[in-house]
């Protein structure tokens, strides 16, 4: 399994570096001092030598023969345990697309960062999640797999909470925490199944080379392949936990809801991890394990890959909270790669992973501009807004000029309009789904029409959400009158990335033919073998209908938003607030769950103190009442017999004293008396 | 000299220096007992070291397999026609006693540490600590019942008094309670003994033994005898042998301890000093886990398969029970007394499965939890040793107050929570394994019972960060005010001498399981093996 090409030692060993080094910067910055700023430069340079690397592992490895190298890590009975690299397609361009996406975001925090108080710890922590995830893609082991799972959900943790402080970040990095954990022994619950299974955690083993979980089989309500059989229901468990896994890190329905509170940690992390890397692991894992879901498992997939993308995008429609509408976005587009998992649009999906994480990055990164120049003014002014509110912004096009730019790019690409990533990418999904759908019940119908629609609704959100922030007037301003506004695009460290993940965001990169999805040299690589050319209507169809209808929803949206002269939106309706309070389900988990959960904890501890201590307190007082009893009838009885004896004995000697007083008279009396008495009980008897 | 002898016998000589000094030199007495506790790791060290892995030196049931071993001759009375009494001096160690033998060599070095907040009555309180030391290491060590026994109850007699006289406010009933509880195990298990006694002879000698190895072989058992497999002997109508296996197991389940019989443990926790909680959570516990192993699947390897099922589904309660309990406890000492009940369900599960994953995973979970709580425990000492209270409603934003110590609190609880990287993850999610695999290898436990386990994983998530939340976050708020805010202070040199070699330990583990696996897996195949052998 393991290829023994020339090269392979040096490969492997640049695939180390890149995962290592940013677990290096972490280890020097955690020895720094809280405030210095070095730090940022030791992560920086870390992860641009990591960047290097990577584009070397990817030049070499990518559309050749894959590399999985092991050494052993321990021994449990007889169960070997390896730990090694398996690099193929989809794992070096992971690996090259975080390295890619982390360093503009570093560049950026440096900047971002520069005036807090704990600047070194930020850096220890973004390089620890970046080793965690570089370190997440490459491995081939399920346990290795599944611990750097968990290290990327708790460096997640330590930036959503990085400003400890603050009560909703640290509520918000306790959810993030706890929603993944649900994920997270899914998971685990699907690698034991796995492992009971087929004896190993070897990925290559199980999914890749000899692909044991392709070739076992479900027949007669049994889970069989060569190394045994299980009863099938276990099969479901296994893909249920992926599934939870899953739905856990890429925040879909029903386990999305700690995504939109995420972002109350620095929007540079939001940026990296919350949009563009740590939420694709599900997918990538999905990539990973893909030969475990049967075809109705991977329906399932599809419909709650495309429920997901509608249900956030209605969300995103009302919310006010600029890093709100963009993480709903997030959920939306991760319903879509979900999605195109569901319907076999493998390629499609890592692709759209691919786009989506360069233009969602940008988008957070303007984001992140944008309300570093509100709080700007916030404090400078000393007003009490929200410097996330975008009813407070409009008009910043012209005091943020790059920003503007860069962010039309960013939301034409989510929109996917044609010379976008985005569009490139998009399209080959709806395609698809299309084309699944044929020959399949009217049901599943809806699945590629809820995604086209979807795609409608994010052309408005985006174009509400651009139009609110960079047109118009300036609204803050019609507030106080009287406020100073000294703001710009900022310094290099903002603009370079920003630049650079805007061309990022445009179809050279991806594509010479900014047209046609299939050209496009990722999806080339990444796409099944049995893939169909474009030989039916919808490849032609598709792209049309979406887009023209797409410039007539921005045109709506401009419509509504600036210009004011159409209708609005009521802001009443039932619609309007079940978006508004994105579905209810904070309020549905806390009642269904969160509350039932503690009530059960303190039921148990009830029945701790008062069944089983009152149990044990029971038998303490029986046996204490027993103990005075005995003591009452040693006391009464058993001493009392005694006294009562001593008594008698007593009473008897003293009477028979009474004999022996030394009168004559008296004994001669007695005697006769004694006589008498014999004589006639003599007589008598 | 035998190392094990010298090893369990070092605190003995230290009590001895102590009792003859006078008490004006009271102060030495900690750094008497450090310098005690510390040779005693030195020496455990050199044994884990020096200790012989192969199928060779397994153990279990080859008496010529232990390692270290020393046996002499102890008691010899001639009964005339009841025979000869033997009793031996007879101490061993195979693979699943040595990395729980350095585990408690090192929890007793912090505890010592702990016991810098001492200040009554310390000739005492460290002639005690040093008594426990000994009959502690004891346990671990003795293979001769009778001797094992008398190491067992000995443990009983300092704790007695460690917790009842310096303990907090309810003391005196938590030291009851914890007396009565595990005496309560122990009495019937002297009977159990005694009957193990008149059942077995030794071949060589053919008088009767307490030897628990030659107990382990049905070949030794007089024909008839109470014990005995081939004679079927009932007592109140239910199999002798399933009697002696269901004493024995209550005896250990209560030191476990395993719901429902846990409720003393956190009593004496929250009334016991830090250094008494660090002893009875990274130690006391584990000999429960071992006793189990040892005694209880050694000596009636056929009746723990038959009920393997109901241990199972115990150990599951207990992580699903004492992970509730957690989530509902506002003390914190309390909350981390009621996660041990919960952390050490997954010893009785993987112990009930069987396979070679659960077994070890369950002896990584010993030593791993032997390392984390009284991590942990400690931890709690830090902040009660300073304002006097531990209620978590009563703290907010440590992590501003004391941020050195809400990093070891933070490591503390994800190490215990089961993050990568650190020793509970592997130990836990080995257990399942093994539970899991349990159905297909040898259909002693349903499947349900690994998932069910898991969702102690995720509760325990729950609970500790719910803790973090609350306590070590936001902004400072402190129900003392300001002289709390001037109390506390971060982590001394010699706490963090405490807690780092934990935390280290543990880190270490989880990343070279091997460190812990590589020394027992020959005495957990064996273990196993002889387990199907039956």
């Amino acid at each position: 399994m393991s290829s023994l090409l020339p090269y392979t030692d040096t490969i492997i060993s640049y695939t180390i570096a890149a995962v290592a080094l940013p677990l290096v910067a972490s280890l020097i910055n955690f020895c720094l001092p809280v405030k210095s700023k070095l730090a940022g430069w030791v992560s920086t340079l870390a992860i641009l030598l990591g960047c290097v690397f990577s584009a070397m592992v990817f030049a070499a490895v990518w559309d050749q023969q894959p590399q999985h190298v092991q050494t052993m890590w321990f021994t449990i009975g007889t169960t070997k345990i390896f730990a090694g690299i398996l690099l193929n397609n989809l794992s070096v361009m992971m690996l090259l697309l975080v390295s890619l996406i982390a360093l503009p975001v570093h560049i950026y925090s440096t900047a971002y960062m520069k005036y807090d108080d704990r600047y070194s710890r930020y850096f220890t922590y973004l390089s620890f999640f970046c080793f965690s995830m570089l370190g997440l893609v490459v491995v081939d082991s399920l346990v290795l797999f599944y611990a750097f799972w968990e290290l990327v959900g708790f460096s997640s943790y330590l930036l959503i909470g990085f400003w400890f402080t603050k009560d909703k970040a640290v509520q918000a990095n306790k959810k993030a925490f706890i929603m993944n954990r649900i994920g997270d022994i899914g998971l685990l619950s699907a690698i034991i199944i796995l492992f009971a299974k087929f004896h190993t955690f070897d990925i290559a083993t199980l999914f890749i080379s000899d692909n044991l979980v392709f070739k076992s089989v479900i027949h007669d309500g049994l889970w069989i392949s060569a190394s045994g059989q299980i009863p099938a229901v276990w099969q479901y468990v296994a893909c249920i936990g992926v599934f939870m896994a899953v739905a856990a890190k890429s925040a879909q329905f029903p386990l999305h809801t700690w995504l939109p509170d995420a972002m109350e940690g620095p929007t540079s992390v939001s940026a990296l991890i919350h949009a563009a890397t740590m939420v694709a692991a599900g997918v990538f894992l999905l990539g990973r394990v893909y030969p475990l879901f049967t075809d109705s498992e991977l329906t399932v997939l599809a419909v709650i890959g495309c429920f997901t993308a509608f249900m956030a995008a209605t969300i995103a429609l009302t919310q006010n909270d600029l890093k709100r509408v963009l993480a709903y976005s997030t959920i939306s587009q991760l319903g879509y790669m979900i999605l195109a998992m569901g319907v076999g649009a493998y390629g499609s999906s890592l692709f759209h992973l691919a786009t989506h994480a360069f233009f969602k990055c940008l988008l957070f990164l303007v984001a992140g501009v944008v309300i570093h120049e509100m709080q700007h003014i916030k404090e400078e002014n000393d007003l009490d807004i929200d410097p996330q509110n975008i009813q407070y912004m409009g008009g910043l096009r012209k005091k943020l000029p790059l920003t503007f730019i860069v962010a039309v790019v960013g939301s034409l690409a989510l929109i996917g309009i044609p010379l976008t990533s985005g569009y490139l990418s998009k399209d080959g999904i709806l395609i698809q789904a299309f084309e699944w759908s044929e020959g399949r019940s009217a049901w599943l119908k809806l699945i590629p029409a809820g995604a086209l629609f979807t795609s409608w609704l994010t052309a408005f959100y985006v174009s509400r959400l651009i139009v609110k922030v960079f047109f118009g007037e300036f609204r803050l301003l019609k507030k106080y009158p009287e406020i100073k506004l000294h703001i710009s695009d900022g310094g290099w460290q903002y603009r370079v990335p920003l630049i650079l993940l805007a061309v990022c965001s445009l179809f050279p990169l991806f594509s010479l033919n900014p047209f046609f999805y299939e050209k496009a040299w990722l999806f080339e690589s990444l796409k099944p073998a049995e893939f169909m050319a474009r030989e039916n209507i919808y490849h032609t169809i598709i792209p049309i209908g979406v887009n023209i209808l797409s410039v007539f929803v921005i045109y709506a949206a401009y419509a509504i938003y600036v210009k004011q002269n159409t209708f609005s939106f009521p802001q009443t309706g039932f619609f309007y607030r079940l978006s508004y309070n994105q579905w209810y389900l904070d309020k549905i988990y806390r009642k269904a769950i969160v509350k039932p959960i503690l009530g059960l904890g303190k039921t148990c501890f009830w029945f701790d103190r008062n069944v089983i201590d009152g149990l044990i307190h029971l038998i303490e007082r029986t046996s204490r009442m027993v103990a005075s009893l005995t003591a009452w009838s040693d006391k009464h009885i058993v001493d009392g017999f005694l006294h009562l004896m001593a008594a008698l004995v007593q009473s008897i000697g003293n009477f028979a004293r009474k004999f022996q007083n030394g009168k004559v008279q008296y004994y001669l009396y007695s005697m006769l008396l004694i006589v008498l008495v014999l004589f006639i009980l003599k007589i008598l008897i | 000299m035998n190392l094990l002898t010298l090893l369990i016998f070092i605190p003995v000589l230290f009590a001895l220096v102590i009792v003859l000094l006078p008490s004006s030199q009271r102060g030495s007495f900690k750094y008497i007992t450090l310098l005690a506790t510390l040779l005693q790791l030195g020496i455990s060290i050199y044994i884990y070291i020096n200790f012989k892995t192969g199928a060779a030196s397994a153990g279990i049931n080859h008496e010529d397999q232990f390692q270290f071993v020393q046996k002499l001759p102890w008691i010899g009375l001639n009964l005339g026609s009841m025979g000869k009494l033997q009793i031996d001096y007879f101490v061993g160690i195979d693979g699943i006693s040595v990395t729980l033998l350095v585990m408690s060599a090192l929890v007793m070095v912090v505890a010592t540490l702990a016991s810098w907040e001492i200040k009554s009555n310390l000739k005492g309180f460290f002639l005690l600590f040093l008594l426990l030391d000994m009959a502690v290491m004891g346990v671990f060590c003795a293979l001769d019942f009778f001797l094992f026994y008398l190491f067992y109850e000995l443990m009983l007699l300092p704790l007695y008094f460690l917790i009842g006289m310096w303990g907090g406010v309810r003391r005196e009933y938590a030291a009851i309670k914890f007396f009565l509880y595990t005496l309560f195990g122990s009495v019937f298990m002297l009977l159990v003994m005694v009957g193990l006694y008149l059942s077995v002879n030794d071949p060589a000698t053919g008088s009767h033994t307490f030897n628990i190895i030659q107990m382990m072989n049905p070949a030794n058992y007089a024909p008839g005898s109470v014990f005995s497999a081939a004679a079927h002997q009932t007592i109140l109508g239910v199999p002798a042998r399933t009697v002696g296996f269901v004493v024995l197991f209550i005896a250990f389940a209560i030191k476990v301890p395993v719901v429902p019989l846990h409720t003393w443990l956190p009593d004496a926790h929250v009334e016991a000093p830090t250094p008494v909680s660090i002893i009875l959570a990274g130690v006391l516990l584990k000999i429960g886990g071992y006793g189990i192993i040892r005694i209880c699947l050694g000596i009636f390897p056929e009746i723990a398969s038959s009920g393997a099922f109901w241990l199972g589904l115990v150990g599951v309660v207990s992580i699903l029970y004492g992970a509730c309990n957690a989530l509902a406890q506002r003390d914190l000492k309390r909350m981390i007394a009621y996660s041990s009940v919960s952390h050490m369900g997954f010893v009785l599960l993987g112990i009930a499965s069987q396979t070679a994953e659960g077994v070890s995973g369950a002896v990584m979970q010993m030593v791993s939890h032997g390392f984390l709580s009284s991590m942990l425990f400690f931890l709690v000492g830090v902040v009660y040793n300073r304002v006097h209270d531990r209620d978590i409603y009563h703290f907010r934003g440590l992590g501003t107050q004391m941020p050195q110590y809400t990093a070891f609190v933070m490591v503390g609880f994800f190490a215990s929570l089961g993050l990568p990287g650190f020793s509970a993850f592997v130990a836990e999610a080995f257990t399942l394994a093994g539970t899991f695999k349990s159905p297909t290898v040898n259909g002693l436990l349903p499947y349900w019972m690994a998932i069910c386990g898991s969702i102690g994983i995720l509760l325990s998530a729950a609970y500790f960060l719910w803790t973090l939340q609350r306590m070590f976050f936001g902004k400072v708020s402190l129900k003392g005010g300001e002289v709390w805010k001037i109390a506390l202070t971060d982590v001394s040199i010699r706490e963090k001498l405490a807690l780092i070699p934990m935390a280290a330990a543990a880190l270490a583990l989880g990343l070279m399981p091997s460190l812990v696996f590589g020394k027992i897996n020959d005495s957990v195949l064996a273990l196993i093996q002889f387990l199907q052998a039956k």
